[in-house]
């Protein structure tokens, strides 16, 4: 097993003792960095109650304070926690579309996100010194880590032209009776599965041989192809039919008749026995190689081509070459020009098509808008011979050249890491895929298509959401797309350090994959047999109190990390009831109907218990003054960077 | 008996007849068609009509049709129904029908 500890020699000092809230993101940041070789050690400056502090020292910069604080305006300091901030952020609203009721995801997923990009920031502020940028601070907050997922959902819901509030709205809002049926699917035997194809044809082949109506499959088809934008995917009732008459090894064999991919949904403990799963979990999220073979005299890469850094921020004046479509690549580049990076769009000639995807702004897709409004954009064919001289001359002068093509592609092109080391040694070169590896042939995962759904449902991240959530499985909000964008941006800013530290090149590898083993990091952990950093409150009546509440007006979540926590609950709801009391959480549900949401949360936030208006409409988030530093308003509102430096 | 006679030559030519439908452009095809939103063409089929819309604003068919079918990333609908899931190109109009092309969409 081959594992490059990429920032071996570097130390990340951290605080003796964390505050519970901060706990989950703690332990994944640790994790993160021994994944990368780094040291951590505990150190007495890092402690205080109001941010999560690390230091983060390379041997040839100085010390980065790399700060978590709880929201983005630092004059707020309510207490908050993983649900809590899903519920302020609009996650659990966005979750429980399927639902038709916000839902907590039942992962740490903020958290994870927020320790990500904290890290990415303190890592981006350390080549910022190496650039000679006066950077000696990296601040990134809980909320701004919430934003940044729900960003496409906010564009959504307030662009300028048709927004899709109204629609989100009823897609929410409660209804007697069930829900409507939607994936995950259940066969006969009791097998719950994925199904996806990007074409039209094989869903049309699949539902016909099962002898589903043209009509109701067509139906179902435009509610299948919209989930990934709207997480909602309300199917005609004859889909589900006609799978639960048939088992699983039926239904596969016609999928694999028709073309139409097909996943069980997994357990982590399934996963965790796969060949590949060990390492990826031990190595992290990201693999790197370095391929430079004429190593440069020190400080060669420290300063691109052109004029030293004018502007203030870490990447600023590195350029990006990206060939991504759809959410995850995207992401990344993103991510990459809010730190300053120029970021080269390739499209296909006439654009890609994403950009007419409703709702629209001034023009243009207002969810394509949130990934894509910071770069320039180049329309290539890349199949073409002329298209890929092209791309190698972007490649010849870039500093990092990012693609999500599918698994083998780049060998096709001749656009493979080694083509373009040959022509650009200090290249960083970025693949962000589905599966853990752009190999074709590595393993059987990558026969089917590496997209958000898929992948939540055969790394078990799906199989987690059901148990926590008692629903079938998964979420048809992006989970793994968004963390695979943080993810893959966080490889490259990695890969950039090493540059700037080591003078080579290398290619750095993240997928979807990785980003739920990154996510689910603990549960492999555990099934390894290995110490935790640190405890997990496992009380059931904890368990049992953390939910979401019906109020006089609105939803509440509650979120006790302790024992002490649920006894002030008690007293300010004014139960007198023993908690141990089978009767509690029923009358906890009475109690809350006395007041609003936000008389609830007032007096919560006296007594120091985590909790939030459930925010269940997103266009309100741009009028909460509290979130107001992490967007900004226009022909759709836009998430802002989350990182501030100093 | 007159009148019924005009009724029965009207139904025996109803599949000749041209079927005034609205088509709802896509901000990517708006260049095209002097960036109108919605455009009206006459079609008695969503092939008719998108020939005649090409007619009218040239450039626009090779945006949509390939190998006499509709491009993989472009779904088009009539009314909320997908074309692919009717008779395709060929799927019939009727008079008032909107016809709407989307681009399609995935996470990945």
């Amino acid at each position: 097993m081959r594992i490059n500890r990429t920032l071996t020699g570097c130390v990340m000092k951290g605080p003796k003792s964390i505050t519970p809230d901060f706990a989950p993101i703690a332990t994944s940041f640790l994790y993160q960095s021994e994944a990368l070789g780094m040291q951590t050690v505990a150190n007495e400056n890092c402690a205080g109650d109001e941010a999560l502090c690390f230091e983060f020292e390379t041997p040839h910069t100085a010390p980065v304070i790399c700060e978590i604080t709880r929201w983005a305006d630092p004059s707020r300091q309510a207490t908050v926690s993983e649900n809590i901030m899903q519920a302020a952020c609009g996650l659990m609203s966005v979750h429980g579309r399927t639902h038709r009721q916000p839902k907590p995801l039942g992962l740490n997923y903020v958290s994870t996100l927020t320790a990500a990009l904290a890290l990415q920031g303190s890592i981006a502020a350390s080549i910022g010194q190496l650039r000679g940028l006066p950077v000696s601070n990296s601040t990134v907050s809980m909320a701004a880590a919430a934003l940044l997922s729900m960003s496409q959902y906010i564009a959504g819901a307030t662009a300028s032209e048709s927004p899709e509030t109204a629609e989100a709205t009823e897609a929410t809002r409660p209804l007697p009776g069930l829900s409507p049926a939607c994936p995950p699917f259940v066969s006969l035997d009791g097998v719950i599965f994925e199904l996806e194809t990007l074409d039209a044809g094989p869903w049309q082949k699949f539902w016909a041989e099962l002898g589903v109506s043209s009509a109701a499959a067509g139906k179902g088809w435009r509610a299948f192809l919209l989930r990934y934008a709207r997480a909602a995917s309300p199917l005609p009732d004859e889909l589900p039919l006609a799978i639960s008459k048939l088992t699983y090894h039926r239904i596969s064999q016609v999928c694999a008749r028709t073309g139409m991919a097909i996943c069980p949904i997994r357990s982590i403990d399934d996963r965790a026995q796969d060949d590949d799963a060990r390492q990826i979990w031990q190595q992290g999220p990201w693999s790197f190689s370095s391929f430079s073979s004429e190593p440069r005299p020190n400080g060669e890469y420290l300063r691109p081509a052109g004029a030293l850094p004018g502007e203030d921020l870490p990447l600023s004046g590195f350029t990006v070459i990206e060939s991504c479509r759809r959410i995850q690549g995207p992401l990344a580049g993103h991510l990459l020009a809010l730190l300053g990076a120029t970021v080269i769009r390739i499209e296909p000639p006439g654009g890609d098509p994403l950009r007419g995807m409703p709702p629209m702004a001034e023009g243009c897709s207002a969810r394509f808008q949130t990934l894509n409004r910071l770069k320039t954009v180049c329309e290539i064919d890349i199949k073409s011979a002329a298209g890929k001289t092209e791309i190698r001359e972007l490649a010849r002068c870039a500093d990092v050249f990012l693609h999500n093509w599918a698994p083998g592609k780049a060998v096709l092109l001749n656009l493979d890491h080694g083509d373009l080391a040959t022509i650009n040694p200090s290249l960083v070169y970025a693949y962000a895929g589905g599966w853990a590896t752009d190999c074709a042939e590595h393993v059987s995962s990558n026969s089917m298509p590496g997209t958000d759904f898929m992948a939540q449902a055969y790394s078990g991240v799906a199989g987690k959401v059901a148990r926590a959530g008692s629903n079938r499985g998964g979420s048809l909000f992006t989970v793994l797309d968004v963390l695979g964008g943080v993810v893959a941006a966080q490889g490259i800013t990695i890969a950039l350090l090493n540059r700037c530290m080591n003078n080579v090149g290398a290619k750095v590898t993240s997928s979807l994959m990785s980003a739920a083993t990154l996510l689910c990091a603990d549960d492999f952990r555990d099934i390894y047999s290995l110490p935790t950093f640190g405890s997990k409150p496992s009380a059931s009546i904890i368990n049992e109190v953390n939910d979401v509440y019906a109020t006089r007006r609105g939803r509440i979540a509650v979120e006790c990390p302790d024992m002490d926590t649920v006894l002030r609950l008690a007293e300010v709801l004014g139960i007198t009831a023993g908690i141990e009391n089978k009767g509690f959480q029923r009358c906890l549900s009475e109690v809350f109907l006395s007041k609003t949401a936000g008389q609830w949360v007032e007096l919560f936030q006296h007594a120091g218990i985590p909790s939030a208006i459930v925010i269940e409409d997103l266009a309100d988030l741009q009028t909460l003054a509290h979130l107001q530093p992490g967007l900004t308003p226009g022909s759709y509102t836009q998430v802002n960077s989350p990182w501030r430096f100093k | 008996m007159k009148f019924l006679l005009i009724l029965f030559v009207f139904k025996a030519n109803y599949g000749e007849i041209n079927m005034p439908i609205t088509i709802s452009i896509p901000t990517i095809l708006r260049p095209l068609t002097g960036d109108q939103k919605r455009i009206e063409v006459d079609g008695s089929s969503v092939l008719d009509a998108i020939e005649r819309m090409e007619q009218q604003y040239p450039g626009v068919k090779e945006k949509l049709i390939t190998g006499g079918e509709a491009h993989r990333f472009v779904n088009i609908y009539v009314n909320d129904n997908d074309i692919r899931f009717s008779e395709g190109l060929s799927t019939r109009l009727a008079d008032g029908d909107l016809l709407t092309i989307l681009p399609a969409v995935a996470g990945g």
